[in-house]
């Protein structure tokens, strides 16, 4: 009953936050230089005519605050609208919401896999030639800019002709076999994961350490061990537990990035995924789109947040009180 | 020095403090390392690879540095342009020659250069870029920018986050709960395409100080709610300790308590957090100068200069245009390993990244 | 231990010292290979003829038989299509796509430029006369013929009305009257223009669409029609008559397409064509991808910029693919100088009156054009792959003015020139009459390699003239809504594509009233007239030239043009890049044209494994 209120004071709380959201975003793109129609008005063969019905399309020629309320007049309807080129937004996150979930449950599926038991063992290991070496290393992968590291990785699939170069499916995809099919997107997945799953690994591998760290310098842990009990027994059931407790709070912001993605890696790339649409939208300022897309990413960041909590207050008792 | 003392135990931190000296003593002397200026350019030597350096002539001897300038040749055939050296006459590198003139250190008005040749010899150590540019030359000046940024939008961070979060922290209520709600719809937004929406929108008329300032405010822009929230909570646990009850008794304002008694208490937190978040803004100007969005030709910076290496031929022909993305790597990973060793000294207990 | 490391380490440093800085001088020895370059003989076929077998009139290809099969992959730069509805098209890939599912009653011979019949048989030309004679027994890709209902409604219903992209109404526009269009019987029409007009022949080019298809979504307004053949439509549901149909659409990665089994084209031993079973699309963000995708033999054709150029012809010899050059291209890159001198709504002059003082003096502009090193730009930043451009049309136009030889770039000349239009050079600083410094702003695309090399380059050939420059890269979309609306600023460097074989599709460009008059727009609903001499005699030329049928009349009227701009310079061309294209050897029948490029004949192309 607890859980259900919270629940539910925590969307009445969203409310605002969307407004102020929207209201923030809209305001910088509608206020921005750019011109949505900046194509069309470049082709010599497109008259002033077309131009006109496409202003009034887009309702470009209304007050700011006009555009705004019709925007969100048809946001609370359910309608996104339609992008400057005329397709419908909906239809166009529909295309490239399973290709960027795919791409980031795998490459958060494996940071965690292999970041948390790296952490810890850095943890176990403080201050010997392994852990600097992890920490080290992990350096390394923050250091490079993404899309540099991508643009290496594709320059090796072009010499090695191992992985293809770009995109999540061959040309030929839809007369292979099941086995075929996932085969090819496997192929086309491991250059992209490998950059993602560098570069986020780190911070990863990093913040499991120091929370490894704080619970093994805590009291109770101590106590456990003056009790006798096996280190191992120590750092998988008392401390490990504990530790992981601040991770599930990461966890609601990795949701959150499930969709907004990793714009440069898959502009880089080519991949078909929402960050790379979401980044020619901003470009273009193709304000249906983003708006839509940032809306998006704020409500999974909310849920995430949310879904973060409720876990959190299940799995410790000490916070059902708070809050 | 304690604290200094204990941060040079870590080689790491000692090796990364050494090289991240070296490079702000390099790029505060650009002007005179550098053996060409910011805008010096030769038209007829675009792309050309770097110079090469002899020490031994060509009968086996022992010789003081030298090198050969190029001469482009095109080939129609081809379509091809090709550097052969012009051997006629040799170009002996010397010390402080006299060459392009410029203020030292923005004062003293000079022509000497650290290094260089004489009159009508080239020497460009890292090839040249499409504009028959000195990319040695520029990485050092591209450096003031890019290894500045960072700190300069720290300055916009810190004061706006440490007076939010200690005005929301100290007086609680519904005060904290609005300006919290603020900070999380700004941090609602993804932050790289606030980031590109922002730069997308800086007005074009500007100089390119102007828009260097900006971006500074922007990556700030981006930057202070997580900062400020995370301050918020230092601030909750400290408001209620003894001085600061104390404090409130003898009846000081409530502005004074938060500037001079509860921000100074985080300044432990402070200062990690500005190491380990430098190098993020280092890589948001090098993505944001990738997309165009960052510093503008001809101005350099790593990132804008790193867009070149973008194309394939460049890649492979041309590897020297991929130095600036090395530059960017070498500080990203020192201000990490420094920032990680000043948290474990600073701060041993709370080990949360940032 | 430790020590053993430590030795071994500073070894190591001590060897790439030694690596690094004691190098011997030994002379490079230079390779004398002389590289052999086969110039390419392309053995054009003859036209297409008409064939009449059973009562059907097919269209033969007179090109080599080739087999059966195969596919082609290229690619498309950009996002991809955003509709396939030919008659709604406003982008590049758009039309291409639409316009392969889709054929016009006449099309451009790809050699002569001269137009031809396509889906009609013949056409008649008797004064303001058009008469269509369409093909017999041909039929679209669901089996209903095509005929001249599907004629008349792609006319009556859709272009005449403005539906979708209203573009070719307005081209097809006589002093504000649209051409009638009788049918005479199924397989007749006739088109009749108020005027003679000379372009009106090759708008026939417009595509003809299936009425009993199209008019269900036409009838329920522009709305519907606008969304009617989306990308996302079922493949099998379209009905089209090209010579390919749609297969699939995957978003953001490839369009692919099969060969449509009732295209009207046959080859010589009277076998239907098309010979590929399949055309793909990769959809690519940028050319650094395409030009990977080509190297990981991807894609079968790639065009070539710049020094990927040279990269991949040495490597032709040992290669799998030929590399054709098909000369200048269309595009140009042009710097334009604002000439404005009209208020905004808050009467603020849009470029500041003093600078508008410079900007509208003829000598000032000269003395740009002299100072441009168009030489160097071709050389740098083209790596050579470019051709100098002086003209306002492309190199490769037809109707080229060939009198204008352009000039080599000369300070002194420029220096004269702002001597004589009185401005004063002090200590390397130019002043204008009125003892102002002359400083402006220059504007380009930003994350573009090329127009930002070519703004620096500019910039320090006019800072050599004392001129300050500051240059300003901006976000595409935002230079763009500078020049068309809010107009404030003063020069910039810009790139367009033009037509080779109708000069008369510029007039956005270069009539007073045009949309992309950059050099001195005016707002639409404009009614004052305010232009200058040579605008008036360019808007005269180009209501003149569209009058006038042949190509003997229109000639001159079109050199004077290209004159009155080379004079005048309100935009002063830079270089136009050179079109290198290399594509698979094993694809036969290419015949490249520098008017068509390399595969505008895809139905004729075919693969040949053994060679």
């Amino acid at each position: 009953m607890e859980l259900l209120r919270y629940i539910a004071k925590r969307f009445l709380q969203v409310i605002p936050l969307l407004i102020i959201v929207s209201l923030i975003s809209f305001f910088i793109i509608r206020l921005s230089p750019i011109d949505p129609l900046a194509e069309l008005r470049l082709n010599p063969s497109i008259s002033q005519e077309t131009l006109d019905k496409e202003m009034k399309r887009l309702n470009l020629d209304k007050p700011i605050y006009v555009q705004y309320f019709s925007w969100a007049k048809s946001f609370i309807k359910g309608n996104l609208g339609y992008t400057s080129a005329g397709e419908k937004v909906s239809t166009k996150l529909k295309e490239r919401i399973p290709n960027t979930l795919l791409l980031t449950t795998i490459v958060i599926f494996m940071t965690w896999a292999v970041g948390i038991p790296l952490g810890i063992l850095a943890a176990i290991k403080k201050e010997t030639a392994l852990d600097r070496l992890l920490t080290v290393v992990s350096s390394i992968g923050m250091a490079i800019p993404s899309f540099f590291f991508a643009i290496l990785m594709l320059i090796f699939a072009v010499k090695t002709g191992w992985f293809p170069v770009g995109g999540l499916t061959s040309y030929n995809f839809n007369e292979m076999g099941l086995l075929g099919k996932i085969a090819d997107i496997s192929k086309h997945l491991v250059l992209p994961v490998i950059v993602l799953f560098t570069i986020s690994l780190s911070g990863l591998q990093r913040q499991m350490r120091a929370n490894m760290l704080e619970v093994l310098d805590s009291d109770y842990v101590k106590f456990a061990r003056a009790k006798g009990l096996s280190e191992g027994k120590v750092i998988f059931k008392h401390a490990l537990r504990n530790a992981i407790n601040p991770m599930i709070t990461l966890l609601g912001f990795e949701f959150a990035g499930l969709l907004s993605g990793a714009a440069l890696t898959e502009y880089v790339f080519q991949y078909p995924g929402l960050g790379r649409l979401i980044l020619e939208a901003v470009m273009k300022s193709d304000i249906n789109l983003v708006m839509a897309s940032l809306m998006m990413g704020t409500i999974m960041l909310i849920a995430g947040n949310l879904i973060a909590d409720i876990l959190l207050m299940i799995t410790d008792p000490r916070l059902r009180g708070r809050s | 020095m304690e604290v200094l003392r204990k941060i040079f135990q870590d080689k790491f931190a000692k090796a990364a403090f050494i090289v991240l000296a070296a490079l702000y003593i390099v790029i505060l002397f650009a002007d005179f390392i550098a053996p060409y200026s910011n805008t010096y350019s030769n038209r007829s030597m675009a792309y050309a690879p770097p110079s090469k350096i002899y020490t031994i002539d060509e009968r086996g001897k022992l010789s003081r540095p030298y090198t050969y300038n190029y001469k482009r040749e095109y080939e129609p055939a081809l379509m091809q342009t090709v550097f052969k050296q012009d051997r006629s006459k040799k170009y002996y590198i010397k010390p402080f020659v006299k060459a392009e003139g410029y203020k030292f250190l923005g004062l003293i008005p000079t022509h000497r250069h650290l290094f260089g040749v004489d009159k009508g010899g080239e020497l460009y150590l890292l090839g040249t870029d499409i504009n028959g540019r000195d990319v040695f030359s520029r990485l050092l000046f591209g450096g003031r920018i890019s290894m500045t940024v960072g700190f300069l939008s720290l300055l916009i961070v810190f004061p706006i986050g440490l007076l939010y979060g200690g005005i929301s922290g100290y007086f609680g209520g519904i005060i904290d709960t609005l300006m919290m709600r603020f900070a999380e719809a700004t941090m609602a937004i993804p932050s790289f395409y606030l980031l590109i929406i922002l730069a997308a929108i800086l007005p074009s008329g500007m100089t390119s100080i102007q828009r260097f300032m900006l971006i500074i405010v922007i990556l700030g822009l981006i930057g202070w709610a997580g900062f400020a929230r995370v301050v918020r909570g230092m601030v909750l646990s400290i408001k209620n300790e003894d001085f600061v009850q104390a404090e409130k008794t003898i009846g000081a304002s409530n502005m004074r308590i938060i500037l001079k008694h509860i921000l100074p208490q985080t300044t432990s937190y402070v200062i990690i957090a500005m190491t380990l978040s430098v190098p993020s803004y280092i890589l948001a100007e090098s993505g944001l100068s990738f997309l165009g969005l960052g510093i503008q030709q001809p101005d350099a910076s790593w990132g804008n200069m790193l867009k070149e290496a973008q194309e394939f031929t460049n890649i492979l022909y041309r590897p020297w245009l991929l130095t600036p993305g090395v530059l960017i790597f070498i500080a990203v990973l020192s201000f990490n390993l420094l920032g990680d060793a000043i948290r474990d000294v600073l701060d041993p207990k709370s080990q949360k990244r940032i | 231990m430790k020590r053993i490391f430590t030795v071994i380490f500073l070894l190591i440093l001590v060897g790439i010292f030694l690596k690094v800085f004691v190098k011997q001088d030994i002379p490079q020895k230079i390779s004398d290979k002389i590289v052999r370059h086969d110039l390419q003989e392309i053995n054009y076929p003859p036209d297409e003829k008409n064939v009449t077998i059973n009562g059907i009139d097919y269209l033969q290809s007179q090109a080599p038989v080739g087999n059966f099969g195969g596919e082609l992959i290229i690619s498309t730069i950009g996002e991809g299509p955003k509709t396939f509805n030919p008659c709604n098209t406003k982008d590049a890939t758009s039309s291409s796509m639409a316009g392969l599912l889709y054929d016009g009653l006449v099309t451009t011979n790809p050699r002569t430029g001269k137009v031809m019949p396509l889906l009609a048989k013949e056409f008649d030309i008797n004064g303001n006369d058009y008469i269509i004679h369409l093909r017999h027994g041909i039929k679209w890709t669901d089996g209903n013929p095509i005929t001249a209902d599907d004629v008349m409604y792609t006319y009556n219903e859709i272009v005449f009305k403005g539906l979708g992209n209203p573009s070719t109404m307005d081209a097809m526009k006589v002093e504000g009257k649209l051409p009638e269009l009788v049918k005479l019987d199924d397989y007749t029409v006739k088109f009749t223009t108020p005027k003679p007009f000379a372009p009106f022949l090759r708008q026939l080019s417009y595509p003809i669409v299936p009425k009993h298809y199209f008019k269900p979504y036409s009838d329920k307004g522009e709305s519907v029609f606008n969304a009617f053949l989306s990308p996302n439509t079922p493949p099998k549901e379209i009905v089209s008559s090209g010579a390919f149909q749609l297969k699939e659409y995957v978003a953001a990665q490839r369009v692919v397409f099969v060969r449509n089994p009732n295209y009207y084209k046959i080859n010589l031993k009277d076998e239907k064509l098309p010979y590929l079973n399949k055309l793909v699309y990769m959809i690519v963000g940028d050319t650094n991808n395409e030009i990977l995708k080509f190297e990981a033999k991807e894609i079968d054709v790639l065009s070539l910029r710049g020094s990927n150029v040279a990269r991949y012809k040495i490597r032709e010899p040992e290669s799998d693919y030929v590399i054709y050059n098909l000369g200048p291209d269309t595009g140009t890159l042009f710097l334009v100088i604002n000439l404005n001198n009209r208020k905004n709504k808050d009467g603020k002059p849009y470029v500041n009156p003093m600078k508008h003082k410079w900007f509208a003096n003829r000598d000032f502009r000269a003395a740009i054009d002299w100072a441009v090193d168009r030489k160097n730009m071709v050389q740098n930043i083209a790596s050579g792959v470019a051709e100098p451009l002086f003209t306002a049309e492309s190199l490769n136009s037809i109707y080229l003015n060939k009198y204008i030889k352009g000039h080599p770039c000369d300070l002194d000349v420029a220096r004269k020139s702002l001597e004589k239009a009185g401005f004063i050079n002090k200590d390397g600083k130019l002043y204008d009459a009125d003892g102002n410094r002359v400083e402006f702003d220059l504007y380009t695309n930003a994350g573009n390699l090329e127009r930002e090399a070519l703004g620096v380059m500019v910039k320090q050939d006019l800072e050599n003239l004392g001129m300050k420059v500051n240059f300003k890269p901006v976000e595409f979309n935002s230079l763009v809504n500078k020049l068309t609306n809010t107009h404030d600023w003063d020069m910039a460097i810009m790139g367009l594509t033009g037509s080779p074989l109708e000069p008369h599709d510029g007039k956005n460009v270069w009539t007073s009233s045009g949309s992309l008059h950059m050099f001195n727009q005016r707002p639409a609903g404009y009614n004052i007239d305010d232009r200058l001499d040579w605008e008036k005699e360019l808007d005269e030329i180009f209501s003149e030239g569209a009058l006038k049928l042949t190509f003997e009349e229109r000639k001159p009227l079109y050199d004077r043009y290209q004159t009155i701009i080379y004079n005048q310079k309100p935009i002063i061309y830079l270089y136009s890049p050179t079109r290198i294209t290399a594509i698979r050897k094993k694809f036969k029948n290419v015949f490249p044209t520098s008017l068509s490029g390399l595969i505008y004949n895809l139905d004729e192309i075919y693969i040949d494994e053994e060679s």
